[in-house]
């Protein structure tokens, strides 16, 4: 049965409120109950009290309707965690809003200036958008910058949640307004994909991308030759598990800019794995599902396919840290075999083999697939290569870029501290003299290697050959003054590392310095 | 040591605002089998004197109580006061300060009320008035129904008693817990999470109190209470951890006036029960105050 419950409780009328409800359960002990808290104003702890004994009386009680004031304090109590209290849902109509963008679960609308609403398709989404709190929660604690919702509202038969976003504007819609911002665009989607990417996740707080990949290639086992549907799954199974983060869905709808700082939203396809599963989402976000007909990407992202195009090649290139033509195909065909088994999957599901369209998009993709599988064997590959500019004002970048590796590998700070005392003199020895008074690219490699830990940093450049070991050690034990200048960098260097070895190879100075973690 | 199995340290009688009489109520907890009770009236002493008399050998162990209603100028709150004599000076000093600030406040009101809305009783039922224990609200509100100014005791209290304004004293925190310790007792926080049983106190606010209180010798938490969720439950013995101090559980049972029954505090097996509640019951025991 349904009590209503109205105005206010508190030790004015809460004997009152209590006689009037069990008058009303008299004789119905235990039956189910669900007090109505729409016209509830306010309620004070001696009515939290009435309503923890009638609880007592009937232990599946819930309260429903129930306005933000009421649900903040029947949250704080903790009366939220022992019984069901649903809240009263904000009407908000998207009638005329603009679409700000849309994921496989939803639909952002900006209602006003400083609020959007994300409608889910599922009618009955009231547990999608508790996941998506969390994860949202979660991402926000690991230091991903993104929006939490606060308020869950109606929106026509569906549910919303709604966020505040200030200002903000997709980077879809900056590429599509201003494609001179193009460069910008990449570097900022890049440093924050490295960011999420180099989040590392506890474990069990978030789903295994592996295993959605894993379930797609299986699927695929019906609709390939034997020999390619099992190459497929074994290449799947065969990627090492991932505990970092991977957001899912990245693509520029979902990455904002707002008063300067650059937010990552849609967080409900959060979870973990191997960075390949996220480059192939974004692959078929810029290239593949418009690549049978190019007009889709417009509709969706505002820009067209070539912009898409250039925006996917240069993040991939930024992404993996190297201009090199070979590398950043190897690792986009990885990308392309993820990509087209899940549009394959989803078209056979959505359109299936009876029309004309879901055909011929599905026979396109099963052609690139079966001629990526005949020459592709892993998965994997590694982001370990940077490949810039050897000057100064890129030090940072190297920094960053070696930093991002030893996070991982939970190198402790003290020895994260000297490997960059390490890295920066060398870097910097490289960009005054390997080219001067010209200018030349370096390479910096880093690889962890585990049992033991030992990390290896690799320097390449096509300077003149210089082997800075040949120098001698300066004598330390000389006052300040009357030391040479310079070498003492390279000395600390070897001091540092547990192995510096230099090696000139076709034309090309290769320094490598290892140190065991 | 062996603890009782179950305690209720927190009930009232007809001395303050129960329906049951001290012999009613010892009745009561011998029915519901609690082990250890104590009678906890609003500003009086006299049901644990009632109790102490009636009580014989076999009967639950006792200890004495009272819940103190104070206020100072950063809020209000019920402290209460356990295992203290109840012979000594220093806790029916609090009893009659109480007395003394109700008893002018009753007169107060009824000098106002007589002022501005021209009531008036008869003297035997002033006086009457003023002999009751604990004379307030209600009973001015019989007295208006009775002579024709008002409909009904609510009636009254709305828009009469209630529109009389003016400013009274009352017992502070201090003056409570110092006359508990004077008498060898033990103060402790009465619903702590409800202040003075209306009121919403949690974190920063909850702590901002306890920092106060300890100053002036507060000793314990009603952490378990009959109106507290699991979660509150939690906080309060958090708060108790960090303080250091004793734990102890309580229905507020009132006999019919509300809907608690006696020995629901929350409280389980004594196997989970937290380290304050065992010091608590340890420490009276030792100091032989339970087993009066």
């Amino acid at each position: 049965m349904t009590i209503k419950l109205n105005g206010r409780i508190d030790s004015n009328n809460a004997p009152q409120v209590e006689k009037e409800i069990l008058d009303q359960l008299a004789g119905q002990a235990g039956a189910p109950l669900e007090l109505d808290a729409s016209g509830l104003e306010y309620i004070s702890s001696a009515g939290l009290r009435v309503l923890l004994r009638v609880r007592k009386l009937h232990p599946d009680m819930r309260i429903t309707n129930v306005s933000s004031e009421v649900y903040e304090i029947l949250d704080m109590t903790g009366f939220t965690e022992m019984m069901g209290v649903e809240k009263a849902y904000r009407i908000v109509s998207v009638e005329g809003c603009e679409e700000i963008g849309r994921g496989a679960n939803g639909t952002i609308y900006r209602i006003d200036q400083d609020n959007v609403v994300k409608v889910y398709n599922n009618a009955d989404a009231l547990a999608d958008i508790q996941h998506e709190r969390e994860v949202a929660k979660l991402a926000l604690i690991l230091g991903i910058p993104t929006a939490i919702s606060y308020d869950v509202v109606r929106v026509g038969e569906s549910y919303g949640s709604v966020f505040e976003l200030l200002n903000a504007s997709s980077f879809s819609k900056i590429l599509a307004k201003d494609p001179e911002k193009l460069d910008w665009c990449v570097k900022e989607y890049v440093d924050l994909l490295r960011k999420i990417h180099g989040t590392l996740v506890p474990a069990g707080k978030l789903p295994d991308m592996k295993e959605t990949a894993l379930s797609w290639a299986r699927f695929m086992g019906d609709y390939l030759p034997e020999e390619a549907g099992k190459k497929l799954v074994a290449m799947v199974e065969a990627v090492p598990h991932d505990d970092h983060m991977i957001h899912g869905d990245y693509h520029t709808k979902n990455v904002e800019l707002q008063n300067g700082e650059v937010l990552l939203i849609d967080m409900d396809t959060l979870a973990v794995g191997h960075p390949i599963f996220e480059l192939a989402s974004m692959f078929n976000a810029f290239i593949g599902y418009s690549e049978y007909d190019h007009e889709t990407i417009k509709k969706f992202q505002g820009f067209d396919f070539e912009t898409g195009t250039a925006f996917w090649r240069k993040s991939l290139a930024a992404y993996l840290g190297t201009g090199c033509e070979t590398k950043i195909r190897e690792v986009e065909d990885k990308a392309r075999i993820i990509g087209y088994t899940r549009m394959i999957r989803r078209s056979i599901r959505r359109k299936g083999m009876e029309s004309e369209a879901g055909r011929a998009e599905i026979k396109l993709w099963t052609d690139e697939l079966l001629a990526l599988l005949e020459k592709t064997d892993t998965l994997t590959f590694s982001t370990g290569e940077l490949e810039l500019e050897a000057a100064a004002e890129n030090l940072p970048e190297v920094q960053a870029f070696v930093d991002e590796h030893l996070e991982r590998a939970d190198c402790p700070p003290k020895a994260q501290m000297q490997i960059a005392i390490a890295v920066e003199e060398i870097f910097i020895n490289i960009a005054s003299y390997a080219y001067a008074p010209d200018k030349g690219k370096a390479i910096v490699r880093v690889e962890v290697s585990e049992d033991p830990v030992t990390v290896t940093i690799t320097f390449v450049d096509h300077g003149m050959p210089y082997d800075p070991l040949a120098k001698e050690d300066p004598d330390i034990s000389l006052p300040a003054e009357k030391r040479d200048a310079g070498g003492l960098g390279i000395f600390m260097t070897k001091k540092i590392m547990d192995n510096v070895v230099y090696e000139y190879i076709d034309g090309q100075n290769i320094l490598t310095l290892k140190k065991n973690l | 040591m062996a603890f009782p199995r179950t305690i209720d340290l927190h009930m009232h009688t007809t001395v303050s605002d129960g329906t049951d009489t001290p012999e009613a109520i010892l009745a009561r907890v011998k029915e519901a089998g609690i082990a250890l009770f104590s009678v906890t009236d609003h500003d009086d002493i006299k049901g644990c004197q009632i109790i102490r008399s009636i009580r014989t050998p076999g009967d639950p162990d006792f200890l004495t109580g009272v819940e103190f209603s104070c206020r100072d100028e950063a809020g209000k709150y019920h402290i209460l006061g356990y295992g203290y004599d109840p012979e000594a000076e220093a806790i029916r000093q609090v009893v009659e300060l109480g007395h003394s600030y109700r008893m002018n406040k009753v007169r107060g009101r009824l000098a106002l009320l007589s002022e501005q809305f021209g009531v008036s009783f008869p003297e035997e039922e002033l006086r009457a008035l003023l002999a009751l224990d604990n004379p307030g609200k209600p009973h001015i509100g019989n007295l208006m129904v009775k002579y024709g100014y008002a409909r009904t005791k609510e009636d009254a209290i709305k828009e009469y008693i209630d529109r009389v304004r003016f400013r009274s004293e009352y017992v502070r925190p201090e003056e409570a817990i110092r006359g508990i310790l004077r008498a060898g007792g033990i103060p402790v926080l009465a619903h702590p999470a409800y202040g003075n049983g209306d009121q919403l106190i949690l974190g920063d606010e909850m702590d901002a109190r306890l920092r106060r209180l300890t100053d002036f010798g507060l000793q314990g938490l009603e952490a378990f209470y009959s109106g507290f969720t699991p979660r509150l439950i939690r906080d309060m013995l958090s708060f108790a951890e960090r303080y250091g101090l004793y734990v102890t559980a309580g229905s507020d049972y009132h006999g019919s006036n509300k809907m608690v029954t006696l020995a629901d505090t929350g409280l389980g097996d004594p196997s989970e029960w937290p380290d304050g509640l065992r010091r608590f019951l340890r420490d009276l025991r030792e100091e032989g105050r339970h087993e009066i």
